[in-house]
């Protein structure tokens, strides 16, 4: 075994191996920078390349790139609060609010740091989890797999910062929307009101960057002067090194849990990156800084997110059963080189296992250092404007989500999905909850359905995974609620000072009017969604009808409270802020961008909307906006012919 | 972004410095004629782009010049990856793309959803009509365009077979519920618990067996795919599952040595005539006509056996494939069947193809869009048996 471990080791001296590494590494690395792209992009862009090479050249080149994906796709969700990924939706809640207070250069260098970690621990994980993943994989079946989403979607609702009413709102109306489209059990239609184009259900690209990125960027987007003081690393690297030093217990513990969470197919990923951060805030004596740039938050979660794909491979390998689009592109590899994934790879390819294994290392060490190294310059990027930035992101997230379906209605969906999301982030409903929400709703409801048919009864409910993760599952969630009790009995002994954090600056319109629209709006789907879900099939309607239920309940009370402020403050806060309105024409603007695009294509959206942008609501020199929209036509020209990339079509190009 | 940043505040000036925390003022308005003339001489550059250099920003297929250099062949894989459908048009399209002549890319994209009704929707309603997107067709998107179902959006019509390709498949059981062979599978005290992902899809073949050999089987469904079903099995779930020939190697191999697994029968294949002949896979397993034999002994016939026939042929005989768009230009299409039909004769993509596929000839003839339409006909008797069964014993009134 060890013969054959160095024997692999060995032939990665072969320039030609090392410098496919290297490639498959930088593209990865770049393609985890553009929000939406990620770890599927950059398999498919490398693929097409891979062929006519030999195997170990083809796998050096994949597994390079698949290791550092999620290495650099933590810079957009740190600097930009723009994750490109679900798992990346993870580290911003710390790493952003880091960044905010001027430390992204902190937050970057722990984040890298923890990714070579987790990659590393990771790849070790995967020479020693070979003999395990038959018995690991088979323990786990439906019952524990239907506990592991909900957990993930309860974790998120109840880690969140922000009042656990509102998380555990925000998780159900996420499942909600995870729906729409065609049931998993029965192939019928729901909540699609007819129509094709969401019988696909919504594109996970486009409620990622809507709920997040664009929510954000109309946040932000009246900063026409970038961050001026940049706190930097006193002490260099060493001190960023020592500091993440003092967090090596949270590094392997991450990276243990992404194992775990890599190995079990279908679910594991997203779930698996909110156990790592669930564990952290479970195992921390002081919780307070969670969620406001504790560097715990970014460590586990980011060294647990890179060994998942390290994880990953087992199931690929050993089953065939891919648990992610990447890991399924290198499966068909592997194929068509006649390698036939299965118990007996371990006998019949031990060379090509320690390959991967030793490629994954390297590439996740080679990955964190070129992205440690440019730290410094990346958070150069907080000294921009943010109005500046705003402008070009607008056009290269809505490009990025064109890309997934080709279809102009995931970018009006992402704009909408972008202004709920700003009325959640400013009225201080948690969003990941609803993200995850969105993204495990169909393996919920497809392993409760399983479940519910293949066992006799509650059986299942005493079989031992279930058991602890009921514990995971109950636990905090009481903890929450003591805390919850504790907060009310406080608020009635002093009115006045309902809300403990009332310079809350990330939900400036909390009890607000705006905050009791959010509510209505919350309870509305709901029943909306209760009411549609009527007309089902049975076997459809069970899971909706019980997660609308919860929701009506859990947003009556919110609604209930919300009325009952706005009863007893009388005056209230001021309906219609400086920021909102601000906020709301930054949405004005993208949706004429998106109109503009649908009657004249993309390009001369583009050329109209950006220097528009720049100069009148940014305020740039003129000489910045010239540049700016010239570089961006230029590798708008250059792109398709480049990169498998489409650019929207227009009425007008229809006629050209 | 790279021109923002430095023709920003360079990092080394710090005229700022003293300012600190202090708010800075915004900039001030830029003029209505600056905004304007600068909006409008970009816009007008746009414009011109557009019109004049249409052919840059969406290079135009040359896919009818006997070439496909540049191009990329995208697969519309309707299923999720890494099952049967997913491996086996991987491994045709990494194959084919060096027999069309430029070699073009090979973009394999899973749109998994809705048992494939989805993707193929989505291929229906959108799909280039070049000749570089191909629609994977497969039985879980056969069968309800069939059975007539209403979720479907797409019609086999409309398309046209650029290759065609047989699979095979053995039904296999859990030994530890009991089942040593086939007899096993009648007069039980309880019945087997077999796993399935839709009643509507490739699943119907082997319900349709099930209740021509009587079999005591019960059926749960909503998998994710076959693999989990697999994986159902080997953890005691479910009791009965199916696999077909590519997955065999590394799903029921395995488990069937080690004894935690029986190989009960193979579905067979048909042949010119019509009959249910054995499979070149599984030589020594008997077929499902065969089982039925030992079962019953007499020789299967009737309505079911006739049902179970047609399927056969729809489901894995001619299961697997690639399709294109009827509009596709005769030119691109010839290109690319001769393509498939020069892989499918080769030697040495036969050796290769034997290893992942097991040998099932990949048919691209000129006569192949007719056969295929033939195959792709189903009597009204065997129409209604199928609906029957599966509103009778499922539930499931296909609509």
């Amino acid at each position: 075994m060890l013969d054959s471990a160095m024997a692999a080791l060995a032939s990665l001296a072969d320039p030609s191996l090392l410098i496919m590494l290297l490639i498959g590494t930088v593209a990865g690395l770049i393609m985890g920078l553009i929000p939406g792209l990620g770890g599927t992009g950059a398999v498919a862009i490398l693929l097409p390349i891979t062929f006519g090479m030999e195997p170990p050249q083809a796998l050096a080149l994949l597994i390079g790139a698949l290791a550092v994906v999620h290495t650099s796709d933590t810079v957009s969700a740190v600097l930009l609060g723009a994750p490109g990924s679900a798992s990346a939706s993870v580290t911003m809640l710390d790493g952003y609010s880091m960044a905010k207070k001027g430390q992204a250069a902190r937050a970057l260098t722990l984040a890298f740091l923890s990714s070579m970690a987790g990659g590393i621990i990771g790849a070790i994980g995967l020479t020693l989890a070979i003999p395990l993943a038959r018995p690991l994989v088979l323990s786990f079946a439906s019952p524990e797999l239907f506990m592991l989403t909900v957990l993930g979607v309860a974790l998120a609702a109840v880690l969140s910062r922000g009042n656990i009413i509102k998380g555990v709102s925000a998780g159900l109306l996420g499942l909600i929307l995870g729906m729409v489209g065609t049931s998993p059990t029965t192939a019928e239609e729901r909540f699609t009101f007819g129509s094709l184009f969401l019988g696909d259900g919504l594109s996970l690209v486009a409620v990622a960057l809507g709920i997040f990125g664009l929510a954000e960027i109309a946040s932000r987007a009246s900063q026409r002067r970038g961050q001026k003081e940049t706190i930097t690393l006193g002490g260099g690297w060493g001190q960023g090194i020592r500091e993440w030093l003092t967090h090596w217990t949270q590094v392997i513990r991450g990276a243990l849990i992404g194992i775990w969470a890599g190995v079990l197919p279908g679910v594991g990923a997203t779930a698996g990156t909110w156990l790592a951060y669930g564990q952290a805030v479970a195992t921390a004596k002081d919780k307070r800084q969670f969620g406001k740039g504790d560097p715990r938050g970014i460590v586990g979660p980011e060294s647990a997110n890179n060994s998942v794909e390290a994880g990953d491979l087992i199931p690929t390998l050993l089953f065939g059963i891919p648990g992610g689009v990447p890991s399924a592109m290198l499966l068909g590899m592997l194929l068509t080189y006649g390698i036939q994934p299965g118990p007996s790879i371990i006998t019949e390819h031990l060379d090509l296992m320690y390959l991967i294994v030793w490629s994954f290392a390297i590439a996740s060490i080679l990955g964190a250092l070129f992205c440690f190294l440019s730290v410094k310059q990346l958070a150069k990027l907080t000294k921009v404007p943010f109005a500046v930035l705003a402008a070009g992101l607008v056009a290269v997230m809505l490009l990025g989500s064109f890309q997934e379906g080709g279809q102009l209605g995931d970018l009006w969906i992402m704009i909408i999905l972008g202004i709920f999301g700003w009325l959640l982030k400013s009225t201080g409903f948690p969003r990941a909850p609803f993200l995850i929400g969105f993204v495990l709703a169909i393996p919920l409801e497809r392993y409760y359905f399983l479940t519910d048919s293949l066992y006799e009864g509650f059986d299942w409910m005493a079989r031992p995974g279930v058991l602890v993760f009921l514990a995971i599952l109950i636990l905090p969630m009481i903890w929450a609620f003591m805390k919850f009790i504790r907060a009310r009995r406080k608020t009635n002994l002093d009115d006045g000072h309902r809300d403990e954090q009332p310079e809350d600056d990330e939900a400036p319109l909390k009890n607000s009017t705006w905050s009791l629209v959010a509510s209505g709006i919350f309870a509305l789907a709901f029943a909306a969604a209760l009411i549609s879900s009527a007309s089902f099939s049975p076997e459809a309607r069970l899971v909706p009808q019980l997660v609308s239920i919860g929701g009506l309940v859990f947003s009556g009370i919110l609604l209930f409270i919300e009325i009952r402020t706005r009863l007893r403050a009388k005056a209230g806060r001021a309906g219609w802020t400086l920021d909102a309105g601000f906020a709301l024409k930054t949405f004005v603007w993208m949706t004429g961008f998106l109109a503009l695009t649908a009657v004249f294509g993309y390009l001369i959206a583009v050329t109209i909307f950006i220097p528009a942008f720049l100069l009148v609501v940014a305020r740039a020199r003129l000489k910045v906006a010239i540049i700016y929209t010239g570089v961006l036509y230029i590798v708008l020209l250059a792109l398709p012919s480049l990169l498998p990339i489409d650019l929207p079509q227009g009425w007008l190009n229809t006629l050209v | 972004m790279t021109s923002s940043k430095s023709s920003l505040e360079p990092p080394g000036t710090s005229r700022e410095g003293s300012v600190g925390q202090t708010e800075q003022p915004d900039p001030p308005k830029h003029s209505r004629r600056t905004v304007l003339a600068a909006v409008g001489a970009f816009a007008l550059l746009g414009t011109a782009t557009t019109v004049l250099g249409g052919s840059l920003l969406n290079p135009p297929s040359s896919t009818e010049d006997g070439d496909f250099s540049g191009e990329t062949l995208e697969f519309l894989i309707p299923l999720a990856s890494g099952g049967g459908t997913d491996t086996w048009a991987r491994f045709i399209g990494t194959e084919l793309t060096n027999y069309v002549p430029g070699r073009p890319g090979f973009a394999p994209v899973n749109e998994a959803g809705g048992e494939g009704i989805l993707g193929t929707n989505r291929f229906a309603r959108s799909a280039k009509t070049d000749g570089t997107e191909l629609l994977v067709g497969t039985a879980s998107t056969v069968v309800p365009w069939v059975l007539g179902r209403s979720a479907v959006k797409y019609s086999f019509e409309d398309l046209k077979p650029v290759v065609v390709n047989g699979t095979g498949g053995v039904i296999y059981a859990r030994a530890e519920a009991g089942v040593a062979g086939l007899q096993d599978l009648i007069n039980r005290d309880t019945p087997l618990e077999f796993g399935g992902i839709s009643a509507t899809g490739l699943d119907i073949t082997t319900l349709v067996a099930f209740d021509l050999l009587e079999a005591d089987v019960t059926s749960t469904f909503g998998f994710e795919g076959r693999g989990p079903v697999n994986l159902a099995l080997q953890r005691g779930e479910i009791d009965v599952d199916y696999q077909t020939t590519s997955a065999y190697a590394s799903a029921v191999a395995g488990i069937a040595k080690e004894g935690k697994a029986v190989v009960l029968m193979s579905f067979g294949q048909l042949n010119d005539a019509g009959e249910v002949i054995r499979d070149p896979n599984f030589p020594d397993v008997p077929t499902v006509a065969e089982a039925y034999e030992t079962l019953h002994g007499k020789k299967p016939s009737g309505e079911k056996y006739e049902a179970y026939k047609t399927l056969l042929g729809l489901t894995y005989t001619y299961q697997k494939g690639l399709w294109v768009p009827q509009e596709t230009p005769e030119n691109a299409y010839r290109l690319l069947r001769e393509s498939s039909e020069k892989l499918g004769t080769d030697p040495g993509f036969q050796e290769k193809a034997s290893k992942v596929l097991g040998g099932y000839p990949l048919v691209a003839d000129s006569g192949v869009a007719d056969r295929v339409r033939d195959a792709y006909t189903v009597s009204s008797s065997v129409r209604s048996y199928v609906t029957g069964l599966l509103a009778d014993k499922y539930n499931i009134h296909v609509e």
